[in-house]
């Protein structure tokens, strides 16, 4: 382990803000994700000042520097691997503005999303992008994953709604992106560069975000489908019939059956169901939009179709699928959920196969998978259900998922739609973007000349990383 | 990575709900310590992590290590929030029998007595988990039985007893948060001390605009458990000018510890002296909030204020 000058970096942010304990340490090697390996200090800066100074120490050294917000990242993308300082923004949490005039709000990287939700409902306004992690993720995480959620569909993602940034970059730089306008057609965008970045490119210490009206109006509902082809045909026809859902979800049968197991929920165990919901201020508009829906469900033989605008219903419509991460933890005492191959997208018309050849897969390699997902943004979720003390069932789990990839990558689809890469999803992604990867370490080069920004990560991650090695699950051979 | 198993035969039989735990976060918010202190190391996942650690051989069984698995005030909120169903409490405490026995005790939140102990035994006879015995010289707790609920601490008459680690949540510290909050906002007019149940967790870890604080006419300060809540911290507020203080516990038969219970009795005993000294006992009121009922808990505080508005300053 290379030396770090503890003095140093105590000089700058107080000697209550590092820790070197290995015990510490060990906590810091992990994110949400399998991975874990063993950083050198964790080092918490209050200011823009001391990101920088920090930054200058480290750029000088060469010592690896990775940002981390809530450690909600679910490819690895805070696990150190190789070593170095951690810096934990979540000292840097303040909400800075909240200009209604100019719709926007300013905030420091360690504000976590569900704060700022919270700050911003008196207003009557919110931050839409909202991560099922929202209250954990910072807004700092969510920049450089590009997180979405639920309603992306309709209020789109991170990158989306970022209106411009501070950075701090390799050299201690300060750098201000972006704007505080609507719109920017001033050069490069390079906050939207940074947007998706997973910290190799800068440290953001500063966010403007826009925020939109909260709807008077919200109404859910809810088909089951006898088949996941119909279900699949019906998210691809309400997209392309110009719908404009705020949610649309998809849960396949194992999901649903995790859920009957486990909470006793009584759901009908079809093959699939879809959860839609439309929002918006006048009534009649998101009407619309549900009996738009609940006719495209009702012509792909969706059954037991219904909506309601009654709150208590709506909970109840999206329990099945709220309860669903708790069902696949505690589906069999044996296997554990792990986030693998969790997040990849395809085009609408590819969602029913997709899921479909998630199923023949899993069966195929011996482990339980589930599909799932953000279906109308074309995001599909996995969860591979496995004994992680078992080597064998790593095996099974990295064959299942290079052919899952592999699957995505031949429709055009996308390894990631909001979990970022990683390191768990490295392999895929480089197979994806082959022909831009040297396009990717020149940009990586040049705004980081030694590599000390999240090394080891996206186009660097190392090729087999998801052996039974470095693993944060305990794996006998 | 070779990994070797230690002798951890109490958290052994947690092996694979450790590799349960999806390590999603979802607890942090609820966890007193974390949000005190903002770092991950006392945050429920991060005991989850290092117990896991202890198992594999990763983490070696040192002070730092028996520190964080020792600090724990057992609300119990992280693992009713947990996404993975897994019992958290029930793992730490396992975890600290195998510490103890390898000669580790913390002592994290355990309560401990100092020198000026006078043996009277009310703390003995006080605490609720059974945890304080005359060990023949003096007092000691056993730190796998003691739940940190502080009644020891409250009951002590010459405060011998004593939380170290106490995350904020010591008397002396609540006290000096409502001054200065009293102090330094023109339109403050009441404390609202809160145990970790009775306030569902709102701002987890953020800090607002000044301009959307400056306004602030109560503060809420979570003190952990009803239990704790002794005169001398409910009186400190009204030496500052407040026009009331108000208490949330849990609902009867709620509360782990019991502290509901002493709550009301003290409660009640400060509203006669109000009585007898001529100050309107409104100004000082106990409300059973059950878990997470943020509705009710802010209907409270909206009524309670009224009716401070009602009676203005005290005089
Ligand atoms: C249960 C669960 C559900 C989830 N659901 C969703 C979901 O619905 N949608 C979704 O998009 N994601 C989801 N995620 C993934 C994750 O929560 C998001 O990616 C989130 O944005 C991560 O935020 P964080 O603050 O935890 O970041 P971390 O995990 O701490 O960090 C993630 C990355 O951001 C970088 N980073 C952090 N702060 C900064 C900064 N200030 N400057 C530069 N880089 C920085 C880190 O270096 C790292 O590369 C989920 C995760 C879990 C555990
Ligand atoms: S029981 Fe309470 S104090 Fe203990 S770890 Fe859980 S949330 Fe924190
Ligand atoms: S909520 Fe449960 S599963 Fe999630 S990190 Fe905490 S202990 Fe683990
Ligand atoms: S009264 Fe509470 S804090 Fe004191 S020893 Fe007993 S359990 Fe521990």
């Amino acid at each position: 382990m290379k030396k770090i000058d503890e003095t140093r970096l105590k000089n700058i942010v107080g000697e209550h803000n590092i820790k070197t304990d290995p015990s510490d340490l060990y906590i810091y090697g992990s994110d949400s994700s399998v991975h874990h390996a063993m950083p050198w200090a964790i080092v918490r800066p209050e200011t823009t000042r001391q990101v920088q100074d920090i930054m200058r120490y480290a750029n000088q050294d060469m010592i690896p520097v990775t940002a981390r917000g809530g450690g909600s990242g679910m490819c690895g993308q805070t696990v150190p691997i190789q070593g170095g300082i951690i810096l934990d923004m979540k000292r840097m949490n303040k909400i800075l503005e909240i200009n209604l005039k100019d719709v926007y709000c300013r905030v420091e990287p360690g504000v976590v999303d569900d704060d700022l939700n919270l700050a911003l409902k008196p207003y009557g306004v919110f931050y839409p992008p909202t991560p099922a992690s929202s209250r954990i993720a910072t807004i700092g995480g969510e920049i450089a994953n590009n997180a979405s959620g639920v309603r992306s569909v309709k209020y789109g993602a991170t990158r989306d709604a970022v209106l411009g940034m501070q950075v701090v970059l390799a050299n201690g730089d300060l750098v201000h992106l972006g704007a505080r306008t609507r719109v920017e057609a001033s050069g490069y965008q390079l906050h939207k560069l940074m947007v998706g970045s997973e910290g190799t490119l800068g440290i953001v210490v500063e966010a403007t975000l826009s925020f939109v009206p909260i709807p008077e109006f919200r109404c859910m509902g809810v088909a089951n489908f006898d088949s996941l082809k119909d279900a699949g045909d019906a998210i691809g026809s309400i997209m392309a019939a110009g719908a404009v859902p705020s949610m649309l979800e998809l849960v396949d049968s194992v999901a649903i059956k995790a859920v009957n197991k486990t909470m006793n929920l009584g759901l009908k165990e079809v093959a699939a169901a879809l959860i839609f919901e439309a929002d918006g201020m006048v009534q009649e508009a998101v009407d619309y939009e549900i009996n738009k829906m609940k006719a495209i469900c009702k012509q792909h033989n969706g059954q037991d179709i219904y909506a309601s605008y009654d709150p208590k219903e709506r909970e109840k419509i999206f329990m099945g699928r709220k309860k669903l991460f708790p069902a696949l933890s505690k589906y069999d005492d044996n296997l554990a959920s792990t986030a693998l191959a969790d997040d990849m997208a395809v085009p609408y018309s590819k969602m029913a196969e997709m899921a479909e050849k998630i199923h023949e897969i899993a069966d195929r390699h011996h482990i339980v998978m589930t599909a799932y997902g953000h279906c109308g943004s074309g995001c599909m979720h996995t969860k591979i259900l496995m004994d992680t003390r078992r080597k064998d069932q790593w095996d099974d789990a990295k064959q299942a998922i290079t052919e899952v990839y592999d699957y995505v990558r031949s429709v055009n689809g996308t390894t990631s739609a909001e979990h970022g890469i990683g390191l768990s999803k490295a392999a895929s992604f480089k197979l994806e973007k082959s022909d831009s990867l040297t396009l990717l370490a020149s940009i990586k080069k040049a705004i980081d000349p030694h590599n000390i920004l999240n090394p080891g990560k996206l186009s660097q991650a190392p090729e087999n990383w998801v052996t039974a090695t470095n693993l944060r699950y305990s794996v006998n051979s | 990575m070779e990994k070797k198993t230690k002798d951890f035969k109490h958290l052994e039989k947690w092996q694979s709900t450790l590799a349960n735990c999806i390590r999603c976060g979802y607890c942090f918010e609820h966890c007193p310590m974390f949000k005190h202190t903002s770092w991950e190391s006392d945050a429920p996942r991060a005991k989850i992590i290092t117990a896991f650690g202890l198992l594999s051989g990763e983490v070696e069984p040192s002070e730092s290590a028996a520190d964080k698995m020792f600090s724990c005030f057992f609300c119990g909120r992280c693992e009713a929030a947990c996404s993975s169903g897994v019992p958290l409490t029930e793992i730490f405490i396992d975890a600290k029998k195998d510490l103890v026995e390898m000669g580790l005790k913390g002592p994290g939140t355990t309560s401990t007595t100092e020198l000026n102990c006078a043996r009277c035994l009310i703390c003995v006879g006080s605490c609720p988990h059974d945890a304080r015995f005359y060990d023949g010289k003096g007092i000691a707790t056993d730190p796998t039985k003691c739940q940190s609920c502080g009644i020891c601490l409250d009951v002590c008459p010459a405060g011998a007893a004593k939380i170290k680690n106490d995350f904020g949540t010591n008397s002396d510290n609540l006290i000096e948060r409502a001054a200065t909050f009293l102090d330094t906002h023109e339109s403050a007019k009441a404390i609202i001390f809160a145990c970790n149940w009775s306030y569902y967790p709102e701002l987890q870890a953020s800090l607002l605009p000044e301009s959307e604080t400056r306004d602030k006419g109560y503060e809420i300060l979570v003190n952990m458990c009803g239990g704790r809540l002794g005169a001398h911290l409910l009186m400190a507020p009204f030496l500052h000018n407040a026009w009331g203080v108000m208490a949330a516990v849990c609902p009867d038969g709620d509360c782990r510890h019991d502290g509901n219970l002493r709550a009301k009795k003290v409660i009640e005993t400060l509203r006669n002296t109000f009585k007898s000294i001529d100050i309107n006992p409104e100004r000082i009121q106990l409300v059973q909030i059950p878990a997470g009922d943020k509705t009710l808990f802010q209907a409270e505080i909206d009524t309670f204020i009224d009716t401070l508005n009602q009676l203005g300053p005290i005089r």
